[in-house]
């Protein structure tokens, strides 16, 4: 069997190394002929993931050239280039819902939710993501395979140390440039503790973080360094408002670290509040340095929690069985008959008209502000208003517009312009 | 053996019941033998009758109320248990086959035993997925076998909820995991659940039992209370049985408290000792340098540290 896993690129990233870790165990365990097909143009070099020797590294052109029994999108702009290659059959592996990741009035937000609706099927890898998909697209053959974890490289420690009177060890994870990984408040939160403790940032992008208080700053770090990292760590504090399967903390309980989070998507898959893990409010940074003073105080609890999370994943899959759950979807998709495209325009053409009136409705508010701001230049363009630009800087100026300056300040540089 | 030898040592290997025997625990055996009892309809209707790991055949024979009327083709990895499961169980005709479905080649026998034999047929796989390192194409095989008039009944242990780490099984089962294997199943498949169950049982003595049929006697059992009744009715106390679903999630949480404050304590109690003996480095040590200074002060003719005319003489020099 013959397949192609799109990517924009293969840089260091928890998706690629998702779709990686499926690739090597196509083509390795399960004979596929699998390529990796970059759909555009690559500026930095890639990541040196495992040997991808078994794998076939195919820019878009190349990947034209062939014909596969499945091609599969991995991220929403990668579907642009999905039906360019020809294939028996197309599916599209859904890691988050994407359209998340943008704020309500970017372009790509609906671009990225339009792509649901093409007639592929469907592989997912959360219950969450697995349910939604069912309910927005019944029409689609919509299949769960949950991401494995490397448990060579993620194992499970001997035993778990109290280590009653020394610093709680939190770590923060993630890239502080996404919004919804809401970096910063976790660090805030854990500054915000009254217990000892010891702060470990690990973040890919310094500059991206820019200056906050940590005993820590690490990054960026390989899975295996990682890994090492969460064995060093009490609690892996994540205070992420859009996730897809949530991988970290998972990777954390292997290592015996317990996890401080919100209760975010992607969470009620393995995480229970008081059994492994504490769940925390929304926005709510000192509620969260509590629930940490409390780890910090209470080693018993510490220690019951880190124990269950160690409990959680030994029942959690590695990616040896999760590679044959992918085989047996690509196959089950390879033999089902093509999606039904009338069912997929319905949905696509309705989200397209909802997505058009909230496209009118932004035109109409810019609109608007047009009309306003042509009235505020044609003011500014009057010839006194242009006088008192030029003489707003001298002296005498100064001292007639005081009063306005101090009872509004900044009022007449609007009024005037710059 | 643990009642022989009176105490159950945390260092004896763990006996992993991956073979259903006469000795397996009670519970274990009749777990197994109600999934075959369940599957018992699919049997009956069946000319040919595969029982994929039928392991020593022992649970196998609740499928059929005597001897199978048809084909029964025994397949287990193991030799010596698919020749004795041939000897247990009785049918019109018994094909052995020992054959590993890690194998490319046992799948192929497997494939070409069942499509080779009448149909319609009926598969029973019980706990065996578990136990396949090409959970893939075990399944692939059955679900072609299962578009040849042939019906799959198969079943996977719910590792996942208690953490068991079988070194027997290559593959982990949960909830979500049998879940995303049905989406890999045809459409339409029927789903079931097998849940634990506790009961009690009271039994008058020289009454008769008033008992639910199903419930397996066990040599031996332990009473949890005695009763006794008196005066002019008591004979009228009659026995009785009631059963109901275990809660398993509240004995796994107690359970693991339990064993995560033994846990802690034990961990504290292996630090406080390595503290123990750092103290005792520490004492070692310091004696050693007591016995030096001591010996100083004797070749110096100096009082001993610590000795009352060493402590005269430190008041004196104070005031």
């Amino acid at each position: 069997m013959k397949v192609a896993f799109l990517v924009n690129d293969l840089q260091l990233s928890g998706g690629i190394g998702v779709v990686v870790q499926h690739a090597l165990q196509l083509a390795r365990v399960h004979g596929f002929g699998v390529a990796l097909v970059l759909v555009r143009e690559q500026e930095d070099p890639h990541w040196v993931y495992e040997p991808l020797e078994h794998l076939r590294v195919l820019s878009l052109p190349q990947a034209c050239e062939e014909r596969f029994d499945v091609v599969i999108a991995t991220w929403w702009e990668t579907t642009f280039s999905l039906f360019d290659v020809p294939a028996e059959r197309y599916a599209y592996f859904v890691q988050s819902l994407e359209d998340r990741f943008y704020k309500p009035d970017a372009a790509e937000r609906l671009g990225a939710a339009l792509t649901l609706d093409l007639p592929v099927a469907f592989i997912t890898e959360a219950s969450w993501i697995a349910e939604t998909l069912r309910e927005l697209r019944p029409d689609a053959l919509c299949l769960l395979v949950r991401n494995g974890i490397d448990k060579r490289m993620f194992p499970a420690p001997e035993r778990i140390d109290s280590h009653p009177g020394e610093p709680l060890r939190v770590l923060v994870e993630g890239n502080p440039r996404s919004w919804f990984k809401h970096v910063h408040d976790a660090i805030d939160a854990a500054n915000a503790m009254r217990e000892p403790h010891h702060l470990t940032v690990v973040c890919g992008d310094r500059d991206g973080l820019g200056d906050v208080v940590a005993d820590r700053i690490v990054g960026p770090l390989t899975p295996d360094e990682m890994a090492t990292l969460y064995g060093e760590s009490d609690v892996l504090l994540k205070l992420s408002s859009v996730e897809g399967m949530f991988g970290p903390p998972l990777e954390a309980f292997h290592r015996g670290a317990t996890c401080v989070t919100t209760p975010v998507t992607g969470h009620e898959e393995y995480i229970e509040h008081g059994w492994n893990a504490l769940i925390c409010e929304w926005d709510d940074a000192g509620g969260t340095a509590r629930a940490l003073d409390l780890l910090a105080r209470d080693r018993r609890l510490l220690y019951f929690l880190r124990s269950n999370a160690l409990h959680t994943a030994r029942g959690w899959p590695d990616w040896h069985q999760q590679g044959a759950l992918m085989a047996l979807a690509l196959r089950r998709i390879r033999d089902a008959p093509p999606p039904a495209a009338a069912a997929a325009a319905r949905a696509l053409t309705s989200d397209l008209a909802a997505g058009v009136n909230l496209y009118a409705t932004h035109m109409q508010q810019r609109n608007e502000f047009e009309r306003q701001a042509r009235v505020v230049q044609r003011v500014r363009a009057h010839p006194v208003f242009v006088r008192a630009r030029q003489l707003r800087d001298r002296r005498w100026a100064r001292v007639v517009s005081w009063p306005v300056r101090r009872l509004a300040p900044g009022a007449l540089r609007r009024l005037l312009g710059p | 053996m643990a009642a022989e030898r009176g105490y159950d040592s945390a260092l004896v290997t763990t006996h992993w019941q991956e073979r259903i025997t006469a000795g397996t625990d009670p519970s274990v055996r009749t777990e197994h033998t109600l999934r075959y009892e369940v599957a018992a309809p699919v049997v009956r209707q069946a000319a040919t009758w595969c029982d994929l790991g039928c392991g020593t055949g022992l649970a196998a024979g609740s499928a059929t109320d005597g001897p199978f009327e048809g084909e029964l083709v025994l397949v287990d990895v193991d030799a010596a248990s698919v020749t004795q499961a041939a000897a247990h169980l009785r049918a019109d005709t018994i094909t052995p086959l020992a054959a590993d479905l890690n194998d490319p080649a046992g799948r192929a026998a497997v494939r070409a035993a069942v499509l080779g034999a009448a149909a319609p047929r009926a598969i029973t796989c019980f706990e065996v997925l578990e136990h396949v390192r090409d959970l893939a194409a075990v399944v692939e095989l059955l679900v072609e076998l299962a578009g040849h008039a042939t019906t799959v009944v198969l079943s996977v242990p719910n590792d996942a909820f208690w953490a068991i780490e079988n070194p027997y099984h290559l593959t982990t089962w949960s909830a979500a995991a049998f879940t995303e294997l049905r989406a890999m199943l045809p459409t339409g498949h029927v789903f079931a659940e097998q849940v634990p169950l506790r009961g009690s049982r009271i039994t008058v003595q020289g009454a008769d039992p008033d008992e639910p049929a199903g419930v397996e006697a066990h040599e031996g059992a332990v009473p949890s209370h005695f009763i006794a009744a008196f005066g002019p009715t008591a004979w009228q106390l009659r026995g009785g049985a009631a059963i109901f679903e275990a809660d398993q999630r509240g004995e796994r949480n107690w359970t693991q408290q339990r064993e995560r404050d033994v846990g802690y304590l034990d961990a504290r109690v292996g630090e406080l000792e390595a503290g123990l003996v750092a103290l005792r480095d520490q004492a070692a040590q310091m004696e050693q340098w007591r016995r030096y200074i001591h010996d100083l002060e004797d070749r110096l003719g100096l009082p001993r540290a610590g000795s009352a005319a060493a402590m005269a003489n430190e008041r004196r020099d104070g005031s």
